[in-house]
């Protein structure tokens, strides 16, 4: 099937449908000719974690222009982290990293506590305006975990974070968040993330050798890998997730082709957690984008 | 000045060349439509016809002015022929989730009783004459969806949960569920124990998996995590439910409602199984038909469905940044 084929969207809809998806996808070459397969690429929506990459990104930039140093000492007091689920933020004691560990964890394991340590090591100004530079919207970084943690914890009126999950898993009720709002969290179309990618691929230096690094760390490969079920298939990734939202941008590599990027971003109708059939799908919509633009990189 | 209602007036002297005959073929008598017709002269500053002792003759600008007046009559006919093939029966056009089976007579029923007692509900006092207010469509919930997305319903009761982009929708309504037929209930009677679901040895008889793939899957993950085998047969529908139920191939999950009785060809009520969620889905604001009181509908299926309202505040609801 080549790209434009109408099959493709027509099979990526019929995916998301068996699954009880809403699904965003954007596939694209990230060298050699170019080439995108693309369903409803230009919705916005909330990204949740995925705000990670882009702060990475402009986290490499700003090391590489010599604004940062990758080896500065980050302090992450445990009283004034925000829990979370992975990584520092569940840690019970005081941290110190550098500033690359943090970029690491927060890739690697999503770690909520070192993407607040970074956003506010980089400033929220200064993400926005690297942004802007590199013609991306600042919506991709509009707050942090803890704002987004905090705002849950208000729209759910529970008194945990686990309390917050709970209400939003509920099947009794169609529990809603500000957070699951475009407007209102951080932000993205599929295609704007696809563009992240690009930019990242087509930059050289440790700074982004390290971003693309972590990436390849992922500790899952339950959504997009779960489409490239093969031993000698890279899969760099970071996912996205919060209640009905399972998100996940991928880097491709399939040995002697040329790496493909792939965004997928989901919400599901069904609310609850664990939900094995929906990851299992967006590897399916990824594996389904991908296809077509694969291409050998001696062609 | 009615420039149509005038022109109508022109047209059928014209056509008869008698103020008396035009004036009965118009339903109307002589001295109105000698002074509708001079009335018309004045406003377009020509005469259209000359009087004299002969009779009526039309002058030379009326016969100019005569195709452009039937051209207009004409063009108002059609528009309002057009429009009359375009509105709508005043009837709320209802999706109904296929899944609620025998609960859909006892939810058409309730509604008709509600509607009917609900002064707010326009189309009652404007529609006397259709029987009923609601035109029922029963259909799998994701159909039900499309069509309410496509302006062919004007209230669903869908299925939860389920995609519902495009539409707005009210709370969730749990509706319980009973098993019925295939369970060995006397054995179980022995020993002094209802039979749970995890006892149940046969596969659930349950509608189609592509009426609504992600409650289906939800059902299926229930039923496992309730301890059955999470086997199921889809069946097209309640007949069919009900033969697979007879034959022993299968047990049955029937949603149990309020004011319904058991339908009579079911066997006695099993163990209790998920419940049945949906949910009332609307075409966003400014899609709604404005004749129909979508809310009253909306409050109405939801009283019937689930008799008494969720009692815990969700502080989830009218959230802002």
């Amino acid at each position: 099937m080549s790209p434009d084929d109408p099959a493709v969207t027509a099979a990526l809809r019929a995916v998301a449908r068996d699954a009880g998806l809403t699904a965003r996808v954007h596939a694209t070459r990230l060298a050699g000719p170019p080439g995108t397969v693309a369903l409803d690429d230009a919705e916005p929506v909330a990204i949740a974690s995925l705000y990670k990459l882009p702060l990475a990104l402009v986290w490499a930039d700003l090391v590489t222009a010599g604004d940062l140093a990758a080896d500065e000492p980050v302090r992450l007091p445990a009283a004034s982290r925000m829990p979370g689920p992975t990584g520092v933020a569940m840690l019970l004691d005081d941290v110190v990293l550098t500033a690359r560990d943090v970029v690491r964890l927060m890739l690697a394991v999503s770690d909520n506590a070192c993407g607040d340590a970074l956003l506010a090591l980089v400033g929220r100004e200064r993400v926005h305006e690297r942004l802007g530079a590199l013609g991306l919207p600042a919506t991709l970084v509009r707050q942090g975990s803890a704002d987004e943690t905090r705002a849950i914890l208000r729209d759910t009126g529970a008194a945990t974070w686990a309390a917050a999950q709970r209400a939003l898993a509920d099947p009794d009720h169609a529990a809603e968040t500000s957070q699951y709002d475009p407007a209102l969290a951080s932000a993205a179309t599929a295609a704007d993330l696809g563009r992240v990618l690009r930019v990242l691929w087509a930059h050289r230096g440790p700074p982004y050798d390290l971003v693309r690094d972590a990436l390849a760390h992922q500790a899952w490969r339950h959504r997009v890998g779960s489409g490239f079920p093969h031993d000698d298939v890279a899969l760099l990734g970071k996912t996205g997730t919060l209640g009905r939202l399972r998100h996940e941008a991928a880097v491709v590599g399939f040995p002697h082709e040329h790496p493909v990027g792939v965004v997928v971003l989901t919400r599901a109708a069904r609310p609850e957690r664990y939900l094995p059939g929906v990851d299992a799908a967006i590897g399916e919509l990824a594996r389904i984008a991908v296809g077509p633009l694969r291409l050998p990189d001696d062609a | 000045m009615d420039l149509l209602k005038h022109l109508g007036f022109f047209r059928a002297v014209a056509d008869v060349r008698h103020f008396g005959n035009a004036a009965s073929d118009l339903g109307m008598t002589q001295p109105p439509l000698s002074q509708g017709i001079r009335r018309l002269e004045r406003h377009l500053g020509v005469r259209l016809f000359d009087r004299d002792a002969r009779g009526v003759r039309i002058t030379a600008a009326g016969r100019r002015l005569l195709p452009a007046t039937r051209d207009l009559l004409d063009a108002a006919a059609d528009l309002v022929s057009t429009a009359r093939d375009l509105a709508l029966p005043e009837q709320v056009r209802l999706g109904v989730a296929a899944d609620l089976e025998d609960g859909v007579p006892y939810l058409l029923r309730s509604l008709a009783a509600d509607l009917a007692t609900a002064p707010s509900v326009e189309l009652v006092e404007t529609s006397r004459a259709s029987a009923t207010p609601v035109a029922p469509t029963v259909a799998g919930s994701v159909e039900v969806v499309d069509l309410l997305r496509d302006g062919l319903l004007d209230v669903g009761v869908v299925r939860h949960p389920g995609v519902l982009d495009g539409l707005t929708a009210g709370p969730v309504l749990v509706v319980p569920t009973r098993l019925v037929g295939g369970l060995d209930v006397r054995g179980r009677d022995a020993s002094g124990r209802q039979p749970a679901l995890a006892d149940v040895p046969l596969p659930v008889a349950v509608p189609p998996r592509h009426h609504q793939p992600p409650a289906h899957d939800q059902l299926v993950d229930a039923l496992r995590r309730a301890g059955h085998g999470g086997d199921v047969v889809e069946a097209r529908d309640a007949a069919q439910r009900r033969a697979l139920v007879a034959a022993g191939a299968a047990v049955g999950l029937v949603p149990v409602l309020p004011g319904a009785p058991a339908a009579p060809g079911d066997p006695a009520a099993g163990p209790a199984g998920p419940p049945l969620r949906l949910r009332v889905a609307l075409p966003l604001l400014a899609q709604r038909r404005p004749e129909i009181d979508h809310e009253a509908v909306a409050r109405a299926i939801s009283s019937a469905l689930s008799p008494e309202p969720d009692p815990v505040a969700r502080p989830s609801q009218g959230t802002a940044g």
